[in-house]
């Protein structure tokens, strides 16, 4: 497949890397030509520089040969007349839009077959957003991610001392977890690698667990894994840009106590306040002691920085930290820093680049695959897809399906009910599965659930 | 470094080097000359250590990432493994019993210099004349693009041997895949050789010598059958159509996929090509006129000869239908500068390439500029793209080392005992992978009188030209190996 990646920031970047790997052809369009080639010594891609909403750009581009098209440099109109120039051709490719402007956002039927036809409109920093609010939902979990429509969750988490699962291999684990069972656990990261985890596999201390359990579940699993249920009424966020704003808004929403947000503008404070109802905006430095003790910090439930400066907003973060936040969430787009996280003692990440790559992912993934999510390191994938008739993985016991070495299947959904299976469960046709695996293993599973579909046409 | 890598690749292009010698051992086979034996023994050693070094160091699951460095480490000891492993035909052969002229033939081949120890070539047996052909053909679009090609482990590792062996100071994919990158400019490369060899079937030229001749001529090699090169067919239409084919083997491989794709503007705009024939074009006709001047031949010709040699000397080939070094001497000043600007980038050429002279002569130009206009805002530019200073600054680089290391191995040469001329051209003939120089190393004589220590500074030489000094001299600096 041959794919035009319209801007190399760090969405661009990631979604050109994993595509690559996957055997498909990526030209990467952008206008910093040094940025550039720093990607073409890293990635099997091909580069162009120039702007993507350039006609003759795109046409050396080859862009009538794309079956895709993504679009994600920071400007939301380069973005949108990327695609709208790619609709322009015979055989117009698929098209992903970032948009980032919450005012775009609102008005999607702008976005439909009949305006812009753009086929995903992603706003990364909404996707972070719905992830903050799913932590701080079930507080302990450093990432909710939602599946089969928000019924069954994969829920990730550090694993500390008071724990009673350290020392443990799973075996025992699931016969001392109350009501025997209903959770899966898909995949353990240690240090830097992924581990794909068989019923002997021990967790060992500050292991990243990723846990598969229904919706209802998920409190008594991280009570049982020794996360405490924690209030959430009072929320500092501390940077005042869109993510802020979309932020502070659905808290307004879901919330009672107080929400205070600190920007370092004064023009944009006064905005802010114009915006927001009860939340009180605060003009001044997210790192300046002095106004975050007259504050009240000590009493505070959540630290949430979202600054533009990622080392900024785990710093800030430590500080309040130490100064008495109960909670900490720091934006981090660097998938380098993401195993420093626990051992700096910030609970969660928000990670606009990683919500963005899973949506985008979840497009490009074939046959019946309605969501793709990378885990982690992003080297561990999970992936929801629903059960063909003609797959070869119906109708049979799990243990007797030929998967890749490295996969589990971590939920069925079958009429809205959700089944956390064994070895024996059966998939049949129609259900929703949700697996994960390894990512070099991606390929092989796209097959297994789509060779026989391309068989009968 | 990852060295398990390294020797991975070196060991995989070790064994296939070895499959490559198949060819000349079933020519030696049908022919019957006697040294079939040599290439079976050189298929031995080379398949035996290769397949040794591949299954002792091939990695477990994944494709290979590579570093700059091990780029350059690789492809610099690659070429060097082949000039090595493609010497032991000629020393079990017999035909060059010395370990220092065997290599020398060898690297000549590769490196597609076409620079020859061997005094009476029309002796040969097929099997290695056929083979001294192939290994420039191998050598001309490279061995390492081939590897590239073939081997689908190398991903994104590709790119850094890529940009260590492509002759071109801009290096530019094709295409988004490293791989097929490789395998278009070998398809092309192939497609055009094919369409030589039945043009030089047509002239009347037996299938071995057109076979030979194709593969020397697209690599701009300079290798042939006969003591005489060219001159040996008599023929104007073969001397045409050599002459047609070293012009087009010495233009941007990328262009000639261009026009197979249809693209002709990209031909028409190319800046670089403009300034390749117009070089061609004012010396045909500079040399012509000096030979009728001179009336060097009672016969006339001055045309075909002037333009043969003129475009064998610029593309780096180094055939001769006419023993230059007995031209006068604005001639022979014309040719010895023609061997220093050589071919395009991203051609089979060598020396240091039209591109880059176009390059420095706009950048010379435009400093000037600055001097008349202080306040001026300008930049280099390539067609409609910016050359940006640290390209500027490569390229200057380049240029410097090339001409360095020239003095200095010409220094050498004088030093253990040639005289200036012979000293001169013979590092100018083969740091621009040309062949025959003057003086002593003149068309009608070989290299076989040179020094032993001297044949060796002559194959470094060969070999820093093919890979445009930097990959070869990188691995010379301290600072490249401390960890």
């Amino acid at each position: 497949m041959r794919v035009i990646v319209v801007g190399a920031g760090e969405v661009g970047y990631n979604i050109a890397d994993i595509l690559s790997k996957e055997g498909n052809d990526i030209i990467i369009i952008d206008t910093n030509e040094e940025r550039l080639k720093s990607i073409s010594e890293s990635l099997d891609v091909q580069t162009i520089t120039g702007s993507g909403s350039s006609p003759q750009v795109l046409k050396k581009a080859k862009l009538s040969q794309a079956e895709m098209m993504v679009a994600v440099t920071d400007s939301d109109e380069t973005n949108i007349v990327a695609c709208l120039l790619a609709s322009a051709q015979t055989t117009a490719p698929f098209k992903i839009a970032r948009i980032r402007n919450p005012d775009l956002n609102r008005d999607s039927a702008l976005f439909d077959k009949a305006h812009l036809n753009i086929d995903l409109c992603i706003n990364p920093e909404r996707e972070a957003v719905n992830d903050v609010i799913n932590l701080m939902e079930y507080s302990g979990a450093s990432e909710v991610i939602d599946f089969a429509e928000g019924n069954v969750k994969l829920v990730s988490f550090y694993v500390d001392s008071e724990c009673r699962a350290v020392g443990k291999n799973l075996e025992q684990i699931m016969e001392i977890y109350p009501d025997g069972g209903g959770i899966l656990i898909a995949s353990i990261t240690r240090g830097d690698e992924p581990i794909i985890p068989s019923g002997r596999t021990v967790i060992k201390e500050k292991d990243h667990l990723f846990v598969f359990a229904k919706s209802g579940d998920v409190r008594n699993m991280l009570k049982f894994f020794g996360k405490k249920e924690e209030p959430s009424e009072r929320v500092f966020i501390i940077g005042g840009g869109n993510t802020a704003l979309m932020l502070a808004e659905l808290l307004e929403k879901r919330l009672v106590g107080t929400i205070k947000v600190i920007e370092k503008k004064q023009a944009r404070c006064e905005m802010l306040a114009s915006r927001l109802d009860r939340t009180i905006c605060l003009h001044g430095d997210g790192t300046d002691q002095d106004l975050l003790k007259e504050e009240n910090i000590q009493d505070a439930d959540y630290f949430i920085a979202v600054t533009d400066d990622e080392e900024a907003n785990i710093l800030s973060a430590l500080l309040a930290k130490q100064m008495g936040a109960k909670k900490t969430i720091s934006l981090v787009n660097k998938a380098g820093y993401n195993h420093l996280i626990p051992v700096l003692g910030i609970d969660g990440v928000m990670n606009p680049r990683r919500a963005s790559i899973g949506k985008i992912l979840h497009f490009i993934r074939k046959g019946k695959v309605i969501s793709a999510t990378p885990l982690g390191d992003e080297k561990a994938e999970a992936v929801e897809f629903i059960a063909l008739e003609t797959s070869d993985i119906t109708n049979r016991p799990l243990k007797d399906i030929d998967f890749p070495k490295g996969t589990i299947v971590g939920a069925i959904t079958r009429n809205g009910e959700i089944i956390i299976p064994g070895g024996d469960s059966v998939i049949l046709p129609g259900d929703h599965v949700i697996l994960v695996a390894l990512r070099s293993s991606i390929p092989q599973i796209e097959k297994i659930l789509t060779v026989k579909l391309d068989y009968f046409g | 470094m990852n060295t398990k890598n390294i020797l991975y690749i070196l060991g995989t292009l070790v064994f296939f080097l070895g499959l490559t010698m198949l060819l000349p051992l079933s020519c030696s086979l049908y022919y019957g000359e006697g040294d079939a034996a040599a290439f079976l023994y050189s298929i031995a050693v080379a398949l035996c250590i290769g397949a040794l070094f591949y299954f002792l160091f091939k990695p477990v699951n994944g494709t290979i990432g590579l570093t700059h460095k091990e780029g350059f480490l690789i492809v610099a000891t690659g070429w060097f493994l082949a000039a090595l492993f493609g010497a032991f035909p000629y020393m079990f052969h017999g035909v060059l019993p010395h370990f220092s002229d065997a290599f020398f033939e060898s690297i000549s081949g590769f490196t597609t210099t076409g620079a020859t120890v061997i005094p009476n070539i029309g002796d040969l047996p097929h099997g290695i004349l056929l083979w001294r052909s192939l290994t420039q053909w191998l050598g001309g679009m490279g061995i390492i693009i081939l590897s590239i090609a073939i081997l689908p482990l190398l991903g994104v590792g590709g790119m850094q041997l890529y940009k260590a062996e492509l002759p071109s100071p801009v290096k530019d994919k094709i295409t988004p895949r490293i791989a097929e990158t490789a395998r278009t400019l070998w398809i092309v490369y192939i497609i055009i050789s094919i369409v030589e060899f039945i043009m030089l079937l047509t002239g009347g030229m037996d299938v071995f010598n057109a076979l030979c001749h194709s593969f020397t001529t697209m690599a701009t090699g300079g290798f042939s059958t006969g003591d005489a090169s060219i001159a040996q067919f008599h023929s104007a239409y073969i001397d045409g159509v050599i002459t047609f084919f070293m012009l087009v083997a010495g233009i941007n491989f990328t262009l000639h996929y261009s026009l197979i794709m249809g693209n002709f503007r990209a031909i028409l705009s190319n800046s670089e090509l403009r300034l390749y024939l117009g070089i061609i074009l004012t010396a045909v006709i500079i040399i012509t006129i000096n030979l009728k001047q001179n009336a060097v031949y009672e016969t006339g010709g001055y045309f075909r000869y002037a333009s043969f040699q003129v475009v064998s000397i610029i593309t780096t080939t180094g055939f001769t239908t006419a023993n230059f070094d007995n031209w006068p001497s604005l001639s022979k000043m014309i040719l010895l500068v023609l061997m220093f600007v050589g071919g395009s980038a991203g051609s089979t050429g060598g020396g240091i390439k039209c591109l880059r002279i176009l390059l420095i002569l706009k950048h010379s130009y435009q400093e000037l500029y600055r001097l008349v206009h202080p306040h001026a805002v300008t930049a280099v530019k390539l067609g409609k793209r910016i050359v940006y200073p640290e390209t500027m600054a490569s390229i200057w680089g380049f240029f410097l080392l090339y001409l360095t290391m020239t003095i200095v191995a010409s220094i050498i040469l004088t030093l253990l005992g040639l005289d200036m001329m012979t000293a001169f051209s013979s590092v100018a003939a083969t740091i621009g992978n040309v062949g025959p120089g003057f003086g002593a190393v003149n068309p009608s004589a070989t290299y076989s009188e040179i020094p032993c220590l001297g044949k060796w500074v002559l194959s470094f030489c060969m070999l820093a030209g093919r890979l445009e000094i930097y990959t070869v001299i990188i691995l010379l600096i301290p600072e490249f190996w401390k960890k």
